[in-house]
């Protein structure tokens, strides 16, 4: 009733739709549309930007070699490790994190600013600063030095190089989370934790039965956003690991990006691109649907 | 009212396009469009001085970085709208060179080629697609000050592998936060340059003369049984984790290039060490080799202005003004023969150490599929270091794969 | 007691979270003997960077302006209006963000050179001048709104686009808070499309001007690396720490729905 009162003249009316799409239309269709139907079709070709004349459509043989092709595995197996491991860490931390803040707390708006910072400032940066901060005479080392551990090389061995950069991530970004929580929590009605308080529930079960169920959309909202994020991963990887050691941090964009500018095979690099596509597309599904049965309901037909 | 609404919609659309207006750059004959890796400032001397040589000729300089400079050089050839003259590095040239996309200067080589270093990656099928420009080699760095608390003498370096080795031992066991030897591990393209020193030095190498994949030779399983051992004794770890023990005084000895000299003088005026050419096997076998990158200019063959960016490519390789750039960077060396002789670089004397090495370097084959052997290359001397397989069979796979890559280019 | 405990623990966390970026200005500030700003100083002066933040805030700011004004424009029609293949072009719009950018890369520098746009404001603004997530915030947004308000300036005889400028907009605030901090956060840091489709210093951006230095002269030096992603993350804390109320409150409001 609310959203859809357009219904009865949103087809006789036009001229209005199409001024307010058109200047989107235009940017859209020129500097996105193209370029994204470019890359579509370059997946089925073999296309080498130092010999563009020598194009020849291969059909789905790039697709093919994906599957046989022992680094893609790897490298899509780490994306996956890395989504799966940052994702629902990330959101359940910043959960975490806002529940905290709840209530009168001193200098809490110093706190909120202080969590949110590691996310306005760009990823190159941070990786930058984590790779030296992860060397063994770097900072974390130094500090662990204190309880006589450290001296590790978190990034150079093969079984902490993913985690360390997993966990880099997960600082980077939840604090913004966080704070969107945190202002979330301002739309729960007093009425429900109070109904709760008077049935006896505890802080675990106001957490399980009240808080969450309320939360439903944004938890949704912010999973989505984050699980695309993820599996575009690629600045960190690039900027320190350069995907190794012995492979343990290759991942799906960063392959992409040595197959078209290294490789000189851009055709393959569309291909590993298409995967990711998919693969954003069906874990962001999977979690609208989990957590937001009825999305999709609105002002589009 | 409608109307005016709609207008300055398209009006807003039509200023963001106009924004275009400013600075769009047009392809003039007699303009040279050139792209290079070096600051504006250190290069606009040396084309100037091109420019009052030549009236009539202006030239355009446009600087790249390292970390996309190839994207955005591979962009403009697929436009159609490369450079007239680039430079490149030289293990990118040969793939240059097999895709067709570069100029073939075989005129100049047969001119001048006793008068430059590094010619090989220009090289491809007989002929010569592009000229050395500057180079740089990689020499062993040690402390001083470790090698006296070890019980070693500084102006005594370690010229053979056994002591490259006794010495990373005895400084290794000077405590636990010291390291006797820097070793690169953990990143992907540096790991072939110090290897390979090493590998070459006792004869090895990665193709023969005819092309033949020879990696899984005897003389590069002695290097690499070497390099094992060494490790032992190493501190293994990315260049920047490396240099920094090394400027902190807690690395005793690393393989680095040229651009250390400028850099330990003003990040650690402190600290005592010195250079020394890369050890060899033994006294009696063995050479004192080592890596050298070179940086060499190509023209493209679609270029329109081809005689005048050749012109200006030869201007700027000349000792002379190779030279000039050289002593402005600090970090590389003339690839023209004569640095040697030259008081400007033979005086100094951790130069000269350098310029001495750059005559027994050797760099990666000249292969268009180099980029993807350099990768082969990494990861079996990463899987020996890591211990996760033996050096005969990380040596053999990787010689397998090679082959596979070289048939095909061919 | 709760109360302390929660509040200790948040130290805690603050403490362990803050830790990295203290030590990052640690690090940029030794410089051999005693703490002082000598690598900030050389950093500064190693480029134009007086330049590249003009460049930067140019950018950003054009693309800003874009973005509300199309993005407002294009959220408001998918919101309200029935549009023939609607939801299809909704998903399209959605599924830009999903596609990694690498693989455009080049064809947009292809489509940018036969423009002849290369090193123009307009490369560095254009393509970015309608992100789809905007959009879908928008959208979003509006579509908890009721249309009443709009429903009675049409009854006055109002346009189309006068309803969405004089009546919209202004309810709109809460999500082009959050419109606004996102475009200029990403604008502000991105690095890989500004770098390509730019050549001359004149027209770099920040992040890209930052990057030239940190492969010349000081390449591996902790100290200047540490002094320039200060100098390139300061203007984003400094507008963050004057505007915080804002931005926080923008942020939240449009996202507890």
């Amino acid at each position: 009733m609310l959203t859809n009162n357009a219904a009865g003249r949103g087809t006789s009316r036009l001229s209005p739709i199409l001024t307010l799409l058109l200047p989107w239309a235009l940017v859209y269709a020129v500097f996105f549309l193209f370029p994204f139907v470019f890359s579509f079709v370059l997946a089925f070709l073999k296309y080498n930007p130092l010999n563009v004349q020598n194009t020849t459509w291969v059909g789905l043989e790039n697709f093919a070699r994906l599957f046989q092709d022992e680094r893609f595995v790897r490298a899509l197996r780490n994306t996956l490790v890395f989504v799966v491991g940052t994702v629902p860490m990330t959101t359940a931390a910043a959960l975490g994190l806002a529940v905290l803040l709840r209530g009168r707390v001193p200098g809490k708006s110093i706190l909120k600013a202080g969590f949110f910072l590691p996310s306005i400032i760009s990823m190159v940066v941070i990786s930058l600063v984590f790779k030296l901060f992860y060397s063994p005479s770097g900072g974390l080392n130094n500090a662990l030095s204190l309880i006589g551990l450290g001296g590790h090389g978190w990034l150079t061995d093969p079984a902490t190089a993913l985690g360390a950069i997993m966990i880099m991530d997960v600082w980077a970004a939840v604090g913004y989370y966080a704070i969107i929580f945190d202002a979330a929590f301002a739309g729960i009605p007093r009425e429900m934790y109070e109904a709760a308080h008077l049935e006896g529930a505890g802080f675990k079960d106001t957490l399980r039965y009240v808080t969450i169920p309320m939360l439903r959309p944004v938890i949704a909202f912010v999973l989505v956003i984050n699980t695309i994020r993820s599996f575009q991963i690629f600045i960190e990887v690039f900027v320190m690991t350069q995907g190794g050691p012995l492979g343990a941090t290759d991942t799906l964009v960063l392959y992409l990006y040595e197959a078209a500018f290294r490789g000189l095979d851009y055709g393959y690099a569309s291909a590993i691109a298409y995967v990711v596509f998919i693969l954003s597309g069906i874990f962001s599904i999977l979690v609208v649907r989990r957590f937001r049965p009825q999305f999709g309901s609105g002002g589009v037909a | 009212m409608n109307c005016t609404l709609v207008l300055s919609v398209l009006a807003l659309t039509a200023v963001l396009l106009a924004a275009g207006g400013c600075g769009s750059s047009e392809e003039r004959d007699g303009t040279i469009r050139f792209w290079q890796f070096w600051d504006i400032s250190v290069v606009e001397p040396i084309v100037r001085e091109f420019e009052a040589q030549n009236p009539g000729i202006k030239v355009e300089v446009e600087q790249l970085t390292w970390q996309s400079g190839l994207e955005k050089i591979q962009a403009a050839i697929a436009s159609g709208t490369q450079p007239d003259l680039c430079e490149l590095g030289s293990t990118w040239v040969p793939r240059f060179s097999y895709e067709g996309v570069l100029e073939d200067v075989t005129a100049v080589h047969s001119e001048v080629a006793d008068s430059f270093l590094m010619w090989d990656s220009g090289l491809w099928r007989g002929r010569v697609y592009a000229l050395p420009w500057v180079q740089g080699s990689r020499v062993l760095f040690y402390n001083e000050d470790l090698f006296v608390r070890a019980g070693l003498d500084p102006a005594d370096p370690p010229e053979t592998w056994d002591e490259l080795l006794a010495a990373a031992r005895k400084i290794h066991a000077l405590s636990d936060d010291i390291s006797g030897f820097g070793l690169n591990l953990g990143e992907r393209y540096v790991l072939y340059k110090k290897f390979m020193a090493f590998a070459w030095g006792n004869g090895g190498g990665i193709l023969d003369a005819s092309g033949n994949v020879v990696f899984d030779s005897g003389e590069n399983l002695e290097a690499l049984e070497f390099y094992q051992v060494l490790s032992r004794y190493s501190l293994r770890e990315k260049q920047e984790v490396l240099d920094h023990n090394f400027k902190s005084g807690l690395l005793g000895m690393q393989i680095s290039g040229a651009w250390n000299l400028r850099n330990y003088a003003e990040e650690a005026p402190g600290l005592n060490y010195r250079v020394a050419l890369v050890p060899r096997p033994s006294k009696q076998a063995g050479t004192h080799a080592s890596f050298a990158g070179a940086e060499m200019l190509v023209v493209f063959a679609n270029s329109k202005n081809k005689d005048d960016a050749l012109r200006l490519a030869r201007h700027l390789h000349q000792y002379n003004q190779a030279k000039a750039l050289c002593l402005e960077v600090k970090s590389v060396f003339p690839a023209a023969v004569g640095a040697i002789d030259d008081p400007a670089f033979a005086g100094d004397e951790k130069v000269r150490v350098f310029v001495e090495q750059s005559l027994t370097c050797q760099t990666a084959p000249a292969h268009p599929g180099w980029i993807e052997m350099e990768d082969i290359i990494n990861r079996s001397i990463e899987e020996v270091l890591y211990g996760k397989a033996d050096p005969r069979e990380a040596l053999s796979e990787a010689a397998d794969a090679l082959r596979v890559v070289v048939k095909r280019f061919e | 007691m709760k109360r302390v405990l929660q509040l200790a623990l948040l130290l805690i966390i603050f403490a362990i979270m803050a830790y990295p970026l203290v030590w990052m200005l640690t690090i940029s500030l030794r410089t051999g003997d005693g703490l002082d700003f000598r690598y900030y100083r050389e950093v500064w002066q190693a480029g134009p960077f007086d330049r590249y933040f003009l460049n930067s805030v140019v950018v950003v700011t054009i693309v800003l302006v874009a973005n509300i004004i199309i993005c407002s424009m294009a959220g408001y029609a998918f919101a309200r209006y029935r549009i023939p293949g609607g939801r299809v072009l909704f998903f399209l719009v959605i599924s830009m963000i999903m596609l990694p950018k690498q693989v455009i890369l080049v064809p947009l520098y292809i489509l940018m050179q036969k423009f002849g746009l290369i090193d123009t404001y307009a490369a560095l603004t254009l393509p970015f001048a309608a992100d789809p997530f905007n959009i879908f915030l928008i959208r979003q947004f509006l579509v908890s709104i009721p249309p009443d308000c709009e429903e009675a300036a049409r009854l006055e005889g109002a346009g189309e686009l006068t309803v969405l400028f004089r009546v919209v907009m202004p309810m709109l605030k809460p999500a082009l808070a959050v419109v606004a901090i996102h475009t200029s956060l990403i604008n502000w840091n991105s690095f890989l499309f500004p770098f390509i489709l730019t050549n001359t210093t004149s027209m770099r951006t920040l992040p890209v001007g930052l990057a030239m230095l940190s492969q010349g002269a000081h390449s591996i030096d902790w100290g200047h690396l540490m002094a320039g992603a200060v100098i390139a993350s300061l203007p984003v804390i400094v507008a963050f720490l004057v505007f915080q109320r804002q931005i926080i409150s923008g942020l939240t409001s449009g996202m507890s729905k």
